[in-house]
């Protein structure tokens, strides 16, 4: 019996291996629908990336169709008293059709990733770093020092990192992700302080502007403010940018509800951004997400999403709804196949694409 | 949910591919030619603005029509600075289409999030690359007269830092059998372009596959804090022809038998 779960474990890591680790990106349903805030399973008290100590026996226990057997090896994700570690791993196939263009299929690894987390200072002191290794040469994605109060009620923390802004998506091409240029892949280099306390989680940001690839010193200041309750959550979210190509502030508000096996997410941004050579415009992007816990380890999720990028122009919004089943059959191994069908306007052909896709991602 | 999406997406009315009214400039696009204006309103502007636009276009990179060629051509990339992100007469080493191909170092293929660009539309933009990646279209072959057409760095162009080379797209192919080390000079003055007038060693060559372009490498990294001119001829009252015999032709910048390229400045280190 062992013998066959280690063989699926295997066969199912290498998979992965083969196919395209999708990253390990945050997911809030999951918090929505459990009531939790990010911190409850992640490191990084604004969500995504290493789980702590909650957060393994959550996806050990409580994710998948099936545990493991009791007398299985499990996984703490710490390698020593003071370094935790994980990784995340995702592959996919993606078929895509764009009018008046051939039929694209795609295999990629999306990414490997390896997260450590060390402390320095047990409880007070550490270094987190995520970093990605595949495909592609090894690029540093985060890589901060954290340091917290004794009641972990206030951190601060100085270095390169996501900052925070709505929901933490695992579909980093989101419309309200693109628009507001905040998801993880984009990280900044600052420092945020940060206020995690009964059902209040807070972050301000001070960095050098995520668009920022020039020696020219920037400014960014970002702020995000969530009141989580056991069956909802409100939050909002403000950012400003100052270059020399324009500024560009940023407003957007979230929310999540539970109503018995559905979890509903929603978010609306607005941008006003007067770098572009034509002038000033005002953009929007709002995304309605709908996830049915149809049973132990699967999950339906149905996403309608619309992006307006000028609200002086009439005529020219886009939209995308998709259709994800997920299921976790095992421990750490989650497969998600889906549909995305894009509309725009009729002259621009890749704005009325349609791409049908299988993921498979691993992660500790 | 379907019907109301669907009637929130716009009807086009009056928009160009890339969503903005006609009557502000825009254009109907048109059949894709390896052209630099064609590949701006074919692909840069429909497909790349919807990121790379505004104060927060990832990497800096601005693909919008005031600001795509200046800063693709000759411009290093964000991610690996040691590759050009358009590298005139070099498609494989420039780094728009490594990310385009989705063989870069650093970072997604591109477009981000989209399906890759058809292989034709990237042998399109590897054609536009080869033959020198110019700003306008050119007339190939017999009538057009040989000129420089563009240069990076351009003409009074005020740099952050020394350009590893500088590049020169021609309207002709260049007769190589006439190029030799007198060929093109290279010359730095004092910021304000006064004092004495010191011609560094450089290297200029055309590129296989580009025969309408010179590549001048100096022998050593150019300082910063300097003015530097690129002059054809000088003692030598040597030039550049083209391979039908063609001499190249001044820009009206003669000065005792030189004809000026660019001119461009260095800031200096901070």
């Amino acid at each position: 019996m062992k013998r066959r779960w280690a063989a699926l474990t295997l066969l199912a890591l290498a998979g992965a291996g083969l196919m395209v680790p999708l990253a390990a990106f945050a997911e809030p349903y999951l918090a929505v629908q459990n009531g939790y805030k990010c911190v409850a399973c992640h490191v990084n008290p604004t969500g995504g990336g290493l789980r702590n100590d909650f957060g393994v026996i959550f996806s050990e226990n409580v994710l998948p169709v099936r545990t493991l057997p009791a007398n299985f090896p499990t996984w703490s994700g710490k390698l020593t008293s003071f370094l935790r570690a994980g990784l995340d791993a995702r592959a996919s196939w993606t078929r895509t059709q764009v009018p008046h263009n051939p039929t694209q299929e795609q295999r990629q690894l999306e990414q490997l990733r390896l997260y450590a987390d060390i402390a320095l200072i047990p409880e007070r002191l550490g270094i987190y770093l995520d970093e990605k290794i595949a495909p592609g040469k090894s690029q540093e994605l985060e890589g901060y020092v954290r340091l917290n109060d004794a009641s972990h009620g206030w951190y601060l923390k100085g270095g390169k990192f996501y900052l925070p802004f709505g929901f933490r998506l695992q579909d980093q091409t989101a419309f309200v992700r693109q628009l507001s240029g905040i998801s993880m892949i984009t990280p900044d280099t600052g420092v945020e302080l940060g206020f995690e306390r009964a059902n209040w989680s807070a972050q301000l940001d001070y960095s050098n502007d995520i668009g920022n690839a020039s020696a020219e010193a920037r400014h960014q200041i970002t702020g995000q403010l969530v009141w989580v309750q056991t069956a909802y959550r409100l939050g909002a979210a403000a950012s400003a940018t100052s270059t020399t190509d324009g500024n560009r502030r940023l407003g957007g508000v979230f929310a999540g509800l539970r109503t018995g096996p559905v979890a509903w997410l929603g978010e609306l941004d607005l941008a006003r951004d007067d770098g572009f050579a034509d002038g000033a415009r005002t953009m929007l992007a709002a995304l309605g997400e709908l996830n049915w816990a149809l049973h132990r380890g699967q999950n339906l999720k149905l996403t309608a999403e619309i992006q307006d990028p000028d609200r002086a122009v009439p005529e020219d919004q886009f939209t995308r709804w998709s259709v994800v089943y997920e299921i976790t059959p095992l421990p750490f191994v989650q497969l998600r196949a889906g549909f995305r069908r894009y509309r725009g306007i009729p002259q621009n052909d890749a704005e009325n694409r349609q791409a049908m896709f299988v993921e498979l991602h691993g992660y500790l | 949910m379907l019907a109301w999406l669907s009637a929130c997406s716009g009807n086009g009315q009056g928009l160009d591919q890339g969503g903005r009214p006609l009557t502000s400039g825009g254009t109907a696009g048109g059949v894709l030619t390896a052209d630099f204006d064609s590949i701006q309103h074919n692909v840069f502007t429909p497909i790349c603005t919807t990121c790379h636009a505004g104060s927060n276009a990832p990497q800096g990179l601005h693909l919008d029509a005031a600001n795509s060629y200046s800063q693709l051509v000759g411009v290093p990339s964000a991610e690996v600075s040691a590759l050009l992100r358009v590298k005139p007469g070099d498609p494989a080493n420039s780094y728009i289409v490594q990310k385009l191909e989705g063989h870069a170092a650093v970072g997604a293929q591109m477009p981000f999030g989209g399906p890759p660009l058809p292989a034709a539309t990237i042998a399109v933009i590897r054609q536009w690359i080869s033959d020198g990646a110019l700003r306008s279209p050119v007339a190939s072959g017999i009538g057009t007269r040989f000129a420089a057409l563009s240069v990076v760095p351009a003409a009074g162009d005020f740099l952050e830092a020394p350009p590893a080379r500088i590049v020169i797209a021609f309207s002709q192919e260049l007769d190589q059998t006439q190029i030799d080390a007198t060929s093109v000079h290279l010359e730095a003055t004092q910021s304000d372009g006064r004092g004495s007038v010191d011609v560094l060693p450089a290297t200029a060559f055309v590129p296989i596959g580009n025969p309408r372009t010179l590549i001048v490498e100096p022998a050593a990294a150019l300082s910063a804090g300097r003015h530097y001119r690129v002059v054809v001829g000088g003692v030598t009252r040597s030039t550049l022809s083209s391979i039908g015999g063609d001499r190249l032709l001044s820009s009206g910048n003669d000065n005792d038998g030189t004809t000026l390229l660019t001119e461009f400045d260095v800031a200096a280190a901070p």
